[in-house]
């Protein structure tokens, strides 16, 4: 069943759903995630690792590279942000992909991030799991508050109104830039805390955490979940993370999985399963 | 309200082209929109219209020639700085924000209003509060002005034809303009809806304070409406003068193969 | 150490292989305005057939460890069935990921997901029938057997198999374009890419012209695959993805949508990367994705494309 260790990887799959879905609540498809995850997954290893073998590490030191990663990503999302958003629609997804594919090969060929192997021992916060799950699932939990609470904000009804139109959003005066922007910055932001957690979660770290795959993977979490409440990825990352696990023989067909719902989604369930009707029925919706 | 005769016209353009590739939009077009008019533009379709209207809203640069704005020059600025410096438009081929509601499409045309910032709507402080709901008032007291109260709560794709035309105006209203482009708002009407529209607008210029561009290639609603017009055929300005003035003019006849009524 | 003659060949060859990659997308680019995500699934496809084809065996990792088709075909044979195969497959993937959405009158963009997940699925049962493991090409495939090893050219040693290479995929590039110059299908491709509406009212059938274009983009593909997989090795199902991301750099450097674009992007780019291999092979990966990515930020429009503009 689902047990600790799933439960931590589970609400890790969320909170990457989160980050894939905030640029395209803005319109845009961006599949730059993996990238700013693997920074931050590298940037906890490297410095946890750095000049120390020990195997614990505290809780406050993992929030300070939480922090670092915070800045990190956000500078590096500003300065890839800003030429990149200029781009529309299958321009602006294959520019992520390419920054991904960058990312992940500097990561594999930098002299001090371990090669292919990558870093080991990265040393932990937590002796259990059950350590992680109520961090990771604080984490999602603010991330859940904050979602909320903006929807009522301008920054969110602007993004909504970006993604149904752009031009006329412009039109209308709003700062669409900065808006598609701040949704960037904040996915990335997001991917690089997450990365943080996943480090040292899972103990080592390598390139290949930041490869295409998690692009799928993550994209996958929006497909099924739905992309027009902060619910769907969500769900779509808890589900889609635990399925496999669960259905253990399938364990090997967990990319064929994720291809098919990414294949099968957009025809069959263009909202996902998170849908406005049912969010009207819940009473969250507020049409 | 009175024209004024102030010595700067609210909108001036000189000498505007326009090209394509090799196709010429426009070709040096010049006129000027005194502030507080009714102003029509017409043609065929192809004209052009739409086009200077995509110029006058920050859409599309122009190749030559150049916009002034209560008398300052604007070059190469986004379509927000032109909204945000007082233009405001409608399309002709509507685009709202379909995924919204016909409350929130106005909502979010609203930058003017003061909303409070970030950190305000995640404390939800009273000050927020305040905001938000002087903000609705806002909006349905718009949508109300365009006879959409009702139906402020659904979604703007469930909207009649007519109904969508009008949200368009609330919307672009919204954003409290100086001057108001309007491109073909009466596509689709019946001759009482344009009647009705007429009225309307006329009531909205008073009201807020606007000045109006209206594009159409029906000429008959434009004549009772505007107190002057310009007439473009292939992207140059053939006439511009008062409606009797217009309605007399060969070259606009010409340009309409007799179907100037 | 390479000399520069070989070093150039061999980016000659490796651009003639990204060029084929590069115009399967500018074929459905051109007449849907479309990115076929699933191309560098077709290229590790096309890589695995032809192996099948030379009598290669499933190795130890797959699901038939040991099994084999019962002939070895020559390798021109084996290239071109394989191309068929990946072709064929191509069809396949137009009708489930591009028809229904399009149908539906969905978001073009939303394609570009469904096709991704078509190319996901592929490799992935790939690797489960074939193992993770690199293939190499069965030794003297038929028809090579008999050729020298290598070649002495102007004084410096090159491999024969290079030179097969590049010889092969200008021949398919150049049947390519003759095809779409001359031929009555091939100009009906042409005028849908440039105007569907008046093709459709000129009596072209515009839905055959797609899934023309999807066939001939899976040979293109596949031809790659087989191509490569003869000249280097099959180094796992996800080599394919590689070459497919490689081939949208070549396709966004040469221009979106033109044939001559995808060939000169081809050849820049293999011969960049060539080039910089010898200097710094590991970062030979990051090359292509870096100049994609200057060139999206810096002219998107590419070096032959047009550029697109949007109706108001």
């Amino acid at each position: 069943m689902i047990d600790n260790g799933l439960l931590v990887q589970m609400i890790l799959g969320a909170l990457l759903g989160l980050s894939v879905y905030l640029p395209m609540a803005a319109g845009q498809l961006s599949l730059a995630t993996p990238a700013f995850y693997a920074v931050g997954g590298t940037l906890a290893a490297l410095l946890s690792t750095h000049g120390s073998s020990q195997s614990t590490i505290s809780l406050w030191a993992v929030l300070g590279e939480m922090l670092l990663a915070a800045g990190l990503t956000a500078g590096l999302a500003l300065l890839v942000g800003l030429p990149v958003l200029r781009l529309r629609g299958i321009y602006l997804a294959i520019a992520t992909i390419a920054l991904v594919e960058m990312v992940r090969v500097a990561i594999l060929n930098l002299p001090f991030t371990g090669g292919a192997a990558g870093i080991f021992g990265i040393p932990q916060p937590f002796q259990k799991p059950f350590g992680y799950v109520l961090f990771s699932g604080g984490l999602l939990a603010v991330c859940g508050w904050l979602f909320q609470r903006l929807e009522a904000s301008r920054l969110v009804r602007s993004m909504a109104a970006i993604r149904d139109d752009e031009l006329a959003s412009r039109c209308m005066g709003i700062h669409t830039t900065r808006v598609k922007l701040t949704a960037f910055v904040a996915s990335a932001v997001l991917a690089g805390i997450t990365g943080v957690i996943a480090a040292h979660y899972l103990n080592t770290w390598n390139a290949r955490q930041g490869s295409f795959d998690v692009a799928i993977t993550t994209l996958a979490f929006v497909i099924l979940g739905g992309s027009r409440s902060w619910l769907g990825p969500v769900l779509g990352g808890l589900l889609l993370t635990a399925l496999p696990e669960l259905l253990r023989p399938v364990g090997d067909l967990r990319l064929v999985l994720f291809g098919l719902v990414i294949l099968l989604g957009p025809v069959f369930f263009p909202q996902g399963l998170i849908t406005p009707t049912l969010l009207e029925r819940l009473g969250r919706w507020k049409p | 309200m009175t024209i004024t005769a102030t010595a700067t016209p609210l909108l001036e353009l000189r000498q505007i082209s326009r090209q394509f590739g090799g196709l010429h939009a426009l070709s040096e077009v010049s006129f000027q929109v005194k502030e507080g008019e009714i102003f029509g533009l017409i043609g065929p379709n192809g004209a052009g219209k739409t086009t200077l209207f995509n110029l006058l809203s920050g859409v599309t640069p122009a190749s030559s020639g150049t916009i002034h704005w209560r008398g300052q020059a604007m070059q190469g600025l986004s379509p927000d700085r032109h909204n945000r410096l007082g233009i405001a438009r409608t399309f002709q081929n509507l685009r709202l924000f379909t995924g919204l509601s016909v409350l929130e499409n106005v909502l979010v045309a609203l930058h003017r209003q003061p909303q409070g910032n970030g950190l305000d709507a995640l404390l939800n402080s009273p000050r927020f509060q305040r905001h938000q709901s002087a903000l609705r008032e806002r909006a349905l007291q718009l949508l109300d002005e365009l006879g959409l109260v009702d139906q402020a709560h659904r979604q703007a794709s469930g909207l009649a034809y007519g109904d969508r035309r009008r949200l368009e105006i609330a919307r672009a209203l919204a954003t409290a303009p100086a001057l108001l482009l309007l491109d073909e708002p009466a596509a689709g009407m019946n001759p009482r809806e344009k009647e009705q529209l007429c009225e309307l607008l006329a009531q909205l210029r008073q009201r807020h304070q606007l000045t109006l561009v209206v594009i159409e290639h029906h000429v008959s609603l434009l004549m009772q409406l505007c107190q002057r017009l310009a007439v473009l055929d292939f992207g140059r300005l053939i006439a511009v003068g008062i409606p009797e003035q217009i309605q007399r003019d060969p070259r606009v006849i010409e340009a309409y193969l007799g179907s100037s009524r | 150490m390479d000399t520069l003659l070989q070093t150039l060949l061999n980016g000659a060859a490796s651009g003639g292989v990204y060029a084929l990659v590069a115009l399967g997308y500018t074929l459905i680019f051109s007449v849907l305005g479309v990115i076929n995500f699933a191309q560098g699934a077709l290229f590790s496809l096309g890589g695995y057939l032809t192996y099948l084809l030379l009598g290669g065996k499933i190795g130890v990792n797959g699901a038939l460890p040991g099994w084999g088709l019962p002939i070895a075909l020559p390798f021109w044979l084996a290239l071109l069935l394989a191309a068929l195969g990946s072709g064929v497959v191509g069809l396949l993937v137009e009708r489930i990921a591009f028809a229904p959405l399009r149908r539906r009158g969905a978001e073009p963009l939303l394609s570009l997901i469904t096709s991704l997940g078509a190319g996901v699925v592929l490799v992935n049962l790939l690797q489960l029938l074939m193992g993770a493991e690199g293939y190499a090409f069965p030794q003297g495939a038929a028809g090579l057997a008999h050729l020298p090893d290598s070649l002495l050219l102007g004084g410096a040693r090159i491999r024969t198999i290079q030179v097969l290479l590049l010889a092969i995929s200008a021949l398919a590039v150049a049947s390519l374009s003759l095809w779409l110059e001359r031929s009555r299908s091939g100009k009906a491709m042409r005028a849908v890419a440039e105007d569907p509406t008046t093709a459709t009212l000129l009596g072209i059938n515009s839905v055959a012209v797609v899934r023309l274009a999807f066939l001939l983009s899976g040979m293109l593909a596949g031809l790659g695959g087989g191509l490569i997989g003869m000249s280097v090795s099959l180094a796992g199902p996800y080599f394919g993805i590689s070459y497919g991301l490689k081939g949208l750099a070549v396709l966004v450097l040469g221009g979106l949508g033109s044939v001559p674009g995808a060939i000169v992007g081809g050849l820049v780019m293999g011969l960049a990367e060539a080039l910089i291999s010898s200097a710094a092979s590991g970062w030979r990966d990051a090359l292509a994705f870096a100049i994609l990515f200057a060139v999206l930020v810096l002219r998107p429009s590419g070096l032959l494309g047009r550029r697109q503009l949007e109706k108001v």
